[in-house]
């Protein structure tokens, strides 16, 4: 098994992550790294993901499991010669098993397009369409943690099975900050799993 | 030249799939180094819809291979974008630089269908391009058109500079080529259009007078003639989400409502050698999980089982399917799809009863529709029929043939597999008399004729257990056989129509039946003033474009059908038809 952590930015922005499954299946046979499949009824080739990404959100820590015996070396330089502009993998990861990190991560940083400043998240209520229902809900339990990143305001934010997705949370910052950010101002920076109620970066788990 | 590219990024995120205008697919060409002229193909449908367009696809690929010279591509944006751009007051923007799409040496439109007449002028109004080409500025972008539907440009004559009619591969960068040249020398408009007016192909409506020719642009050299060997990996799921390769070009069957079929004469294939090579790369530079072997009737490929036996093992090693569209049932063999996985089988009879499939020259008998069985043995219990309705001499017992087949496949399959049930999914179009072909003189039956049709065959299908039926739109069918066989004054019911609300006309959310008949009211016209029967010595608005079928073959055969006599497929004989004079039928 390889793990590569990889990016999601410039136009590679606004593919979904339904195009993504199918993006990566290609850049795997355009690469030819040997990709084992499944033994049922309609095989396809054993590769994992990390939790989605929210559309239009840059990522600087993607991870992707691949089910191959190449060696980590090899299967990094050969994806990273055979992806699209703003796909590209940082590094690569052998390990024994499937980390699983779909269902590990429960936590992700993002950095968002406003300098730093301590706000008080208790009781932060968000607003958006949800089947085309309007629905409204408290996600001050989501929101693990603020912090000055390089001036920048960054947020740990919950991800994967309980999640908040970043862009939901612009309209209670602009709010705050009396100005209009783009979601594709918003960069991911971090996965985080949870270890005995520490956080723990997803890059120390796989070095 | 205001920059719009950071402003438009801003809008992607707020539009349904952004990746439609991002751009950044695999295999872009690099767009750094500067170029003499571009050209921006334009796509009047969707993203999904033209990123499937092999034809764009083969002439994007041969101007970004010549030196000096660039094209790239703009898609007709959904409703959502359009009102965005309005909004922002941001003009069209081509995919790969963002660059607006009236400043490009040329604007290229490819035209595949009749309903995206009004998308023509929906993207050239986005675009900010004036619609007509005699109102149009020295400096503005010469705008031309090419595709399917220059077997009869009348309609649409008035928008365009220039019109390639026929295969786009030569006249494209020779007519591009030589606008960079005009600009370069300083000529006017006027001396561009002239300077263009004798590449094959090209029609310059401004220079349309009485005796005008145009010769349809043929590809003489087939085998040879450039393919995308790296195609553009589409970044949202486009409708033909994979690799295709045209095996040949043309058709033998002679179906005589069937416009491509004429139209692409002469027949020229390509060799199974180069077949493969081409697949293999495309499938290397692509990494597309399935490969399509594209023609208008793949079994009919002289060197099918040869590039199969040559593609099985390479596609099978990497767990790449292959797809053969276009069967016809006759050549139909259980082996042929052994590699895909057996959902569900498409066949054509187009017609319900032997004497009707004479009349078309659709050669599929009674005993063949029955091979269909073969597929069941072979594990297939889903099929689907396409028929036509409103087909010359067509009477309700033929109609009636439409649901007797449907009953025979029933007992066929009972007989092979009693265990389980077949499904049929019947779809019947209407037929639509089309330029260049043997039909495109007759009347297309009313309105009200369609509607009573389609209820009896309804009736007759609701019948039958596990037929599931779908039919075309009497409104859309009407309007595309009035615009196909149309002339100069739909222009104005086409400008009318968008300009009262007409757009996306193919999409039937969209269509808009009640601003298409105001349109040609308020030109004193009617539709069914371009559906009724022609006669044999009308002059036809098409008649100007030397097609290589002569027209006297299209009436030979027209007297054929009516006698209900089949014309042999070209494989076993010459027919001649004329065609051969544009090029040789290389049939191998």
């Amino acid at each position: 098994m390889i793990v590569l952590k990889y990016q999601k930015c410039d136009e590679a922005r606004f593919i979904s992550h339904i195009d993504l499954l199918r993006h990566i299946s290609r850049i795997l046979l355009r690469a030819e790294i040997p990709v084992k499949r499944s033994n049922g009824f309609n095989p396809h080739a054993l590769v994992f993901f990390s939790p989605p990404l929210a559309l239009g959100v840059t990522s600087r820590a993607e991870y992707l499991t691949i089910d191959t015996d190449m060696p980590a070396g090899e299967v990094l330089a050969r994806f990273n010669a055979s992806t699209p502009k703003g796909l590209n993998a940082i590094c690569a990861y052998g390990c024994e098993k499937n980390p699983n990190l779909q269902a590990r991560v429960v936590a992700a940083d993002y950095v968002y397009p406003y300098p730093y400043r301590e706000i008080d998240f208790s009781g932060v209520v968000i607003e958006y369409q949800k089947k085309g229902e309007p629905v409204k809900e408290d996600v001050s339990a989501k929101i693990f943690s603020a912090r000055d990143e390089g001036g920048m305001l960054c947020l740990r934010l919950a991800t994967g099975g309980v999640n908040l997705r970043p862009d939901r949370l612009l309209a209670t910052l602009d709010g705050i900050y009396g100005e209009t950010g783009s979601v594709t101002d918003i960069v991911k920076t971090a996965q985080f799993a949870s270890e005995d109620g520490k956080f723990v970066n997803i890059d120390d788990i796989l070095s | 030249m205001a920059d719009f590219v950071s402003e438009f990024e801003k809008l992607l995120p707020e539009v349904e799939k952004p990746g439609r205008y991002s751009g950044g697919e695999w295999n872009t060409p690099d767009m750094s180094s500067p170029a003499r002229g571009d050209m921006c193909f334009c796509f009047p449908d969707l993203y999904e819809i033209g990123m499937s367009n092999l034809g764009v696809q083969i002439l994007y690929d041969i101007i970004n291979r010549a030196e000096g010279f660039r094209a790239e591509r703009c898609f007709a944006p959904a409703l959502d974008m359009a009102k965005k751009l309005r909004e922002h007051g941001i003009p069209l923007l081509s995919i790969e630089t963002k660059k607006p799409v009236k400043d490009f040496t040329v604007v290229g439109v490819s035209i595949g269908f009749e309903l995206l007449y009004t998308n023509v002028l929906y993207m050239m109004d986005l675009a900010g391009i004036t619609f007509r080409a005699k109102d149009r500025k020295e400096e503005d972008a010469i705008v031309i058109a090419g595709g399917p539907c220059s077997v009869n440009p009348e309609p649409f004559a008035p928008f365009f500079d220039a019109i390639v009619c026929g295969e786009g591969e030569d006249a494209d960068l020779e007519l591009l080529r030589r606008v960079a040249e005009g600009r370069e020398k300083g000529l006017t408009r006027a001396q561009i259009l002239n300077s263009i007016a004798d590449i094959e192909g090209v029609y310059v409506p401004s220079l349309k007078r009485e005796g005008y020719r145009v010769k349809k642009a043929v590809v003489k050299d087939f085998e040879n003639a450039p393919y995308i060997s790296k195609p553009l990996v589409p970044t949202v799921e486009s409708v033909h989400d994979r690799a295709t390769l045209e095996l040949y070009r043309g058709c033998a069957s002679g179906c005589r409502f069937c416009q491509a079929g004429f139209w692409y004469r002469p027949i020229r294939e390509r060799s199974a050698k180069r077949c493969a090579e081409l697949a293999k790369d495309m499938l290397k530079s692509t990494g597309f999980g399935e490969l399509s072997l594209c023609s208008l009737s793949t079994s009919d490929y002289t060197g099918l089982e040869a590039l199969e036996d040559e593609l099985s093992p390479y596609c099978r090693e990497r767990g790449i399917t292959m797809a053969l569209p276009s069967l016809r049932i006759s050549s139909f063999k259980p082996d042929m799809a052994k590699d895909s996985r057996k959902s569900s089988l498409t066949f054509a009879p187009e017609a319900g009863t032997q004497r009707l499939r004479d009349v078309i020259n659709k050669n599929v008998s009674e005993a063949e529709i029955d091979k269909i069985s073969v597929a069941f043995e072979a594990g297939y219990d889903s099929i689907k029929l396409y028929f036509m309705m409103g087909l010359p001499t067509e009477t309700d017992e033929d109609i009636a043939g439409i649901a007797e087949i449907c009953r025979r496949l029933k007992r066929l399959y009972m007989e092979k597999r009693p265990k389980r049930g077949l499904n049929i999914s019947v779809s019947c179009a209407v037929f639509i008399p089309k330029p260049c072909t043997p039909f495109q003189w007759e009347e297309q039956i009313s309105f009200e004729e369609m509607k009573r049709r389609q209820f009896y065959l309804r009736g007759l299908l609701r019948e039958i257990k596990g037929v599931s039926f779908s039919w075309h739109g009497a409104e859309t069918s009407v309007l595309e056989a009035a615009l196909a066989r149309g002339d100069r004054r739909l222009s104005y019911v086409i400008e009318d129509a968008y300009r009262a609300g007409a757009c996306f006309d193919g999409w039937s959310e969209h269509f808009k039946w009640d601003v298409w008949q105001a349109a040609f009211e308020g030109r004193g016209l009617t539709m069914q003033m371009f559906t009724r029967a022609r006669d044999l010595d009308e002059e036809l608005p098409w008649d100007f474009i030397d097609v290589g079928v002569d027209k006297k073959y299209l009436a030979k055969e027209r007297e054929l059908a009516y006698r209900g006599v089949t014309t042999k497929n070209c494989r076993e004989g010459c027919n001649g038809c004329g065609a051969l004079k544009m090029g040789r039928c290389t049939i191998l």
